[in-house]
């Protein structure tokens, strides 16, 4: 194939197109080469620790040694829901475990709700102070609900709220998790088994996050799982499942791990205390913690674990509409810019071994370079291309390195998780999730890195603040 | 154009692969219902409800059946009825398709094989073969297994052969050892004075041993105490022990961690003290009140309200003229423990 250039173009502007196209085109391989990577390492996870498929059998195997966990459930603003949760938590299969509500100055009548729902007393509590919070106003709980103890704050954010929560914990473990989140009820026996398997070295477990739109839930449960009909939450759980199933657990085994989600992990309290808590100031401050714990723990030299579990743990509600689903990406986004930069100096630093290699490695390639190199790519590649700045075969590599290969590892992915995993009930369903996994490539997968490049805007304006998530709620079916 | 054509063919390769395993799962969902079918054959047959000689399962749907179903059920129930469902599983050949599972590649099955074959003493030999199995999850839980019913290695032969408390350092490893007090005490004794023994595998032994309530246990974790000083790991859990065994001769090494250097210990001593009902620590506790760490703190006024009178007396002088720190940690105790 023979190319001929535009007769105005200058030699420096078609070399200058080609190495833009090799720039994009070289990152979007990268990227793909990781993805392989990690799907390799997320295939060895399942094989060498395959999920417990029974509870029973879970509960006869770990209950007798499952160290007692205290769930802290930040609330704000959630009069709607709490109720439901705070029984649905209550009613988690675990041996000896506390839930710890904390009620983060709601403006609604969230406190009122729970404290009519499970006739609660104002009580007093003797608590830490390691870690900073908001004043907090008072203590609530029932004799008769030993396991149920709501803790009234000012406001002072999610991060805030669970720093009170810590504080107010007496276990050596706490699970934070989203009061709006639905756990699954053999959740905590699940995600605990790092701590069991190696009690020595193990300071935090992440577990994976369902998405549960469209499923049927009934009492604070999914009782039967079913696909969404919404076009967004379908790409979504293609996402997710790429998140956790393929990058999380394998950055989990490679013990390179850089985030837990907010919604549902499992943490020694120690050392979160020793590493301040959840920081104050920023939207990612999942990330932000798992951080801190890697930095701490290499600064010590002390050997330790951060890992993952495939086992789905916990189901939560995405958005259905595009502006809060920019907005969730936006944020999502900001989050891992600030962790980045406030920790760059973790980043390719031999001091902190595979986590500033592998770790960073990730977020830098994939977080930080990733959406601003791709978003170049849309725009300029072809414009190049039709300006016969630059021949086929480039556009061609684009292609490749944007979409084709992005099915690619979107199929192995769901190869991975019928092939070990099997969560979709349905043939069908898994049809369904084969061709999201095909068409999310053309329309979606540019719109959510416009997402993230706006991101990347908020965080250079430096802008604070989460925006407001409306949901459903999880009051009945959501279809 | 090779990068092009390259991702075209891999593309083409994973979504070929996953239209193979639809094909798969859409089979799968029609043998459902020989599978449903075979479980509701056997259950009533492996309960004991039906008589007749039953033909045992044969296809590999089957037999996959069958495994699962029996498992299920010798999880549900105990004592003779257990045994009614493992005498009738054995009837219809059910561990010679467990054994099959214990060769499996798939590591769950290895394990549930194990567990699942440990119940019927005919087959314990093939879980002993597991003990040397790759995956440690499989060698550990067919010791528990093992242990479990009976059928357990000596206790020294377990902790040598798997490595437990250097290799194996897994919570689990209290479980078994728990499971071999009940057998033989005095083999899991011994492990306490075997100076090839880890430090991890000697704690879970001595967990155990304080958990069995066998009380002769106390002097010797008294003297371990003693000689381990400095032993972050090791000395909070003796104190828990001793704190559970109750015994008067851990008294004076409960007083000693006291004034331990280390937090970790000298809120674990002062646990203990609660739990032990020593009114000879009331003094010290009172001083805890006032310790630079909230724990210490905190399990002092819990261990002072747990003395009884002398205790509450104590927190109460404290509340109303010991140091800042002390009075608040005793004033909210008694707060706490009155709204209780």
């Amino acid at each position: 194939m023979i190319f001929e250039p535009a007769v105005w173009a200058q030699p420096w502007m078609l070399e200058a197109a080609q190495w833009i196209a090799f720039i994009v085109i070289a990152t979007g391989l990268a990227q793909t080469a990781f993805y392989v990577v990690l799907l390799a390492y997320a295939a060895a996870a399942l094989s060498s620790r395959p999920p417990v498929p029974r509870s029973a059998t879970q509960w006869r195997r770990y209950s007798d040694q499952a160290p007692p966990i205290a769930v802290i459930a930040p609330a704000f603003n959630e009069e709607l829901t709490v109720v439901e949760s705070v029984r649905s938590l209550l009613a988690l299969h675990y041996p000896t475990f506390e839930v710890l509500l904390v009620n983060d100055g709601s403006k609604d009548r969230t406190l009122e709700r729970v404290i009519d729902a499970f006739g609660l007393k104002r009580v007093g509590r003797f608590i830490d102070d390691s870690v900073s919070h908001a004043t907090i106003r008072g203590f609530y709980a029932n004799p008769e609900l030993p396991r149920l103890l709501v803790i009234d704050k000012e406001n002072g954010g999610k991060a805030d709220a669970l720093n009170a929560g810590i504080n107010a914990a007496r276990s050596s473990l706490f699970c934070a998790i989203d009061a709006d989140s639905i756990l699954e009820p053999d959740a905590l026996l699940r995600v605990v088994r790092p701590f069991i398997d190696h009690p020595h070295l193990t300071i935090g477990v992440g577990g994976t996050i369902r998405i549960a739109n469209g499923c049927i839930i009934d009492a604070g449960r999914v009782t039967k799982i079913r696909l969404p009909r919404n076009f967004l939450a379908l790409v979504q759980i293609m996402e997710y499942l790429r998140a956790f199933l393929m990058a999380r657990l394998a950055l989990g085994q490679i013990q390179a791990l850089t985030v837990i989600s907010g919604a549902f992990g499992l943490f020694s309290r120690q050392r979160v205390v020793e590493v301040g808590g959840y920081s104050h100031g920023t939207v990612g401050e999942d990330m932000e913690l798992v951080v801190k714990l890697h930095r701490h723990m290499r600064d010590q030299r002390l050997p330790y674990r951060i890992d993952f579990i495939a086992e789905p743990v916990c189901w939560t509600e995405c958005p259905e509409d595009l502006r809060v689903l920019g907005r969730q990406r936006s944020r999502w986004q900001r989050g891992a810019l600030e962790c980045f930069a406030k920790h760059k100096d973790m980043c390719f630093n031999p001091r902190y071994g595979r986590i500033g290699f592998v770790g960073f490695g990730q977020v830098l390639l994939v977080d930080v370079i990733g959406p601003l190199v791709e978003v170049l790519g849309y725009i300029l590649v072809p414009l190049l291309w039709a300006f016969e700045l630059l021949a086929l075969p480039w556009l061609l590599a684009f292609i490749a390195a944007t979409f084709t290969f992005g099915i690619f590892v979107s199929a192995l992915t769901l190869i991975l998780e019928e092939a070990q995993l099997r969560r979709f009930p349905q043939a069908r369903e898994l049809a369904v999730l084969a061709l999201i996994a095909v068409v999310e490539n053309l329309g979606y997968r540019q719109l959510s890195n416009f997402w993230r490049l706006k991101g990347w805007w908020q965080f250079l304006r430096r802008e604070q603040g989460w925006g407001a998530m409306s949901r459903k709620g999880f009051g009945g079916a959501s279809v | 154009m090779a990068l092009w054509n390259l991702s075209l063919f891999l593309c083409a390769v994973a979504l070929g692969a996953l239209v193979l395993i639809l094909l798969a799962r859409v089979l799968d969902e029609r043998q459902e219902a020989r599978r449903q079918g075979e479980r509701r054959r056997l259950s009533p047959l492996l309960l004991g409800g039906v008589t007749d000689i039953s033909v045992p399962p044969q296809g590999k749907v089957e037999q996959d059946a069958a495994a699962h179903v029996t498992l299920e059920m010798a999880e549900l129930v105990r004592g003779p009825e257990r045994q009614a469902v493992l005498a009738n599983a054995e009837r219809i050949g059910i561990p010679d398709i467990l054994h099959q599972r214990s060769r499996s590649r798939n590591v769950q099955q290895r394990l549930l094989a194990a567990e699942a074959l440990a119940m019927f003493p005919d087959h314990a030999p093939r879980v002993h073969e597991l003990l040397r199995d790759p995956n440690p999850s499989v060698r550990l839980g067919a010791a528990l297994a093992l242990a479990q019913n009976q059928a357990a290695p000596p206790a020294a032969e377990l902790v040598h052969g798997l490595g437990l408390g250097t290799r194996e350092r897994s919570l689990l490893v209290a479980s078994l050892m728990s499971d071999l007090v009940d057998v033989d005490p005095a083999a899991v004794i011994a492990l306490l004075k075997d100076p090839g023994v880890s430090d991890a595998a000697k704690l879970a032994a001595m967990d155990a041993l304080a958990s069995s309530g066998l009380l002769e246990h106390a002097p010797l974790m008294a003297e371990m105490a003693q000689s381990a000083a400095g032993d972050l790991e090791l000395l909070p859990r003796l104190y828990h022990a001793l704190g559970r065994i109750g015994h008067p001769s851990g008294h004076s090494a409960i007083l000693r961690g006291l004034a331990d250097p280390a937090w970790q210990v000298r809120a674990a001593a002062a646990q203990a003290a609660g739990l032990n009902g020593l009114l000879e620590a009331a003094g010290r506790l009172g001083e805890l009140l006032g310790d630079e760490r909230w724990w210490v703190r905190f399990r002092a006024g819990e261990a002072l309200w747990r003395l009884g009178p002398r205790g509450r007396d104590t927190l109460e002088r404290v509340a109303l003229a010991g140091p800042a720190l002390a009075r608040d940690a005793a004033k909210r105790t008694l707060e706490e423990r009155t709204d209780a």
